[in-house]
């Protein structure tokens, strides 16, 4: 997968294997069965890079970026779905007592992006 | 303990600050009625406006306790018309469902039966039928349109009555509601993230789990710590329907990720928002600490608005003990790439806490269902639950 990102974020390539999804229903499922190890490396890799990231995929127009760089916007939406287990649940990958999140169906599930 | 003035109760004596019964919630008898004489009687939302945005779109939408679908058709003219899904021929469904909504549009704008071919309008008129002349003389295809079900729109939201003929107009049934919640830019924030799930409690379970914000900071203590209810703000009953201010403490400093994320986007209830895009009813007091409007559109309808962001709940009732949920969170469309991420990093936050709501609910039903308890207490700030039950009792006329 090498060159897989673009080029200033080629220290995050070994992540797109398994965590760069293009749809929401694939990164719940995928942080749903995380540990909680998994999600905090997630989460410190992604982290420090996250404004530098968002930067660059503002240089495109909305739903327009080059493939290298719809990766690495993948690999921030999967942050989006990571960081309040990291931030809020004490790296629990479920939701604390919370309602089965897999009998909830999200109509826009699907959606890439 | 000292004395506090309930100031709910003392606003609306007639709820009083009793008990309340929850035979209701469990009572297969009881849920009957209330279908006969709520769902069947009253206007229904069953749609946007913006689902239907060409001629020829349609929308069917089931109603399991009704024992109905309805199409909701946009005309050449624009209108959006209802029918009950039930073909003039054999009584085939003229549109085939996929589940409880089924989305599909007819550039020619018209609706045909896939068992014999039978041709609507958008009018529900019958435009074509397959060996017409094989029909005894009595056939009269002018008589034989689909089912009409009274259809209406206020503010962009698709409304029905399963009444041949309404007992209230759409604007008489929201009487004062309407022109509070009026003006809002609902149309223009339409970029939805909605969400649907079959729960094993009655519809009331699921309306009232919402309807308060006392639960925020034990049920929400994952997702919004340091978030408190600082109480309701400007109650107001407009005859079935209720509404109010929910203010909240958002002194804490937001995690280091939802920082960003706010940052880049107005997406999060729990974020301070700047410029005021809210009608000047909504938030009346002016009051700081205002999060958003919380209201109860009788009976199903919990209509949500704040600074950018509205989100509504909709419980339709299945079984006196099965209800189907369905929450949908609007914003602004994001004109960026980094506003998208914002936009998703705020849904999923949400989406979280939705799973923290709706975790009591089938707990609830199942604890009333033993019959260890036959009322339940409800404080001065559940005042919207109380009266959301003193409104089902008179509709069934107790």
């Amino acid at each position: 997968m090498s060159g897989s990102l673009p080029e200033k974020f080629v220290d995050l390539e070994y992540l797109v294997p398994e965590w760069a999804l293009a749809t929401q229903n694939e990164r719940q499922t995928r942080r749903g069965r995380s540990t909680k190890g998994e999600l905090q490396a997630y989460y410190d890799a992604l982290a420090p890079n996250l404004d530098a990231i968002l930067d660059h995929v503002d240089r495109y127009p909305l739903g327009e970026m080059p493939p290298d760089t719809e990766r690495l916007f993948f690999l921030a939406l999967m942050l989006a779905e990571i960081s309040p287990h990291v931030e809020l649940y004490n790296g629990d990958p479920k939701v604390p007592h919370s309602f089965d999140e897999t009998r909830f169906v999200a109509v826009h599930g699907d959606k890439r992006g | 303990m000292a004395e506090i003035e309930l100031r709910w109760a003392s606003q609306f004596p007639e709820l009083g600050t009793d008990p309340v019964p929850i035979d209701s919630c469990i009572s297969p008898g009881i849920y009957a009625h209330e279908i006969e004489r709520i769902y069947r009687r009253v206007w229904l939302c069953v749609a946007r406006d913006e689902e239907l945005p060409e001629v020829g779109d349609w929308k069917v939408k089931k109603l399991h306790s009704l024992k109905t679908s309805v199409i909701l058709v946009r005309g050449k003219d624009g209108v959006v018309r209802g029918f009950h899904n039930s073909c003039s021929h054999r009584g085939n469904t003229v549109i085939t469902e996929t589940g409880d909504e089924t989305f599909g549009s007819s550039k020619a704008a018209v609706m045909a039966c896939r068992f014999h071919g039978w041709v609507y309008d958008t009018e529900g008129q019958v435009v074509h039928v397959p060996e017409e002349e094989r029909f005894g003389p009595c056939f009269d295809k002018a008589a034989n349109g689909l089912a009409e079900v009274a259809t209406d729109v206020w503010e962009g939201f698709v409304f029905i009555n399963l009444e041949p003929e309404p007992c209230q107009s759409l604007d008489e049934f929201l009487g004062d509601y309407g022109p509070h919640f009026a003006g809002f830019p609902y149309a223009e924030l339409n970029h939805c993230f909605a969400y649907y799930t079959y729960l094993d409690c009655n519809w009331k379970i699921g309306v009232d789990s919402f309807s308060e914000a006392y639960h925020v900071h034990t049920i929400h203590a994952g997702s919004f710590p340091n978030v408190f209810s600082s109480g309701l703000s400007d109650v107001r009953l407009f005859g079935p329907h209720r509404t109010c201010g929910v203010c909240l403490s958002l002194d804490a400093k937001p995690t280091p990720v939802a920082g960003t994320a706010n940052a880049r986007a107005r997406g999060s209830l729990v974020a301070k928002a700047e410029a005021s895009m809210l009608p000047p009813t909504i938030n009346p007091s002016g009051r700081e600490d205002f999060a958003f409007e919380l209201s109860v559109l009788f009976p199903n309808f919990l209509l949500h608005v704040s600074e950018g962001i509205w989100f509504t709940h909709q419980f339709w009732p299945v079984d006196y003990n099965r209800t189907i949920w369905e929450g949908r969170y609007y914003v602004r469309a994001p004109e960026t790439n980094s506003e998208r991420w914002a936009l998703e990093h705020a849904q999923v936050l949400q989406r979280n806490a939705w799973l923290e709501d709706t975790q009591t609910m089938e707990n609830t039903q199942r604890s009333l269902e033993s019959g260890a308890k036959r009322c339940i207490n409800l404080q001065d700030e559940e005042v919207l639950i109380r009266h959301g039950y003193s409104v089902v009792d008179r509709y069934l006329g107790a």
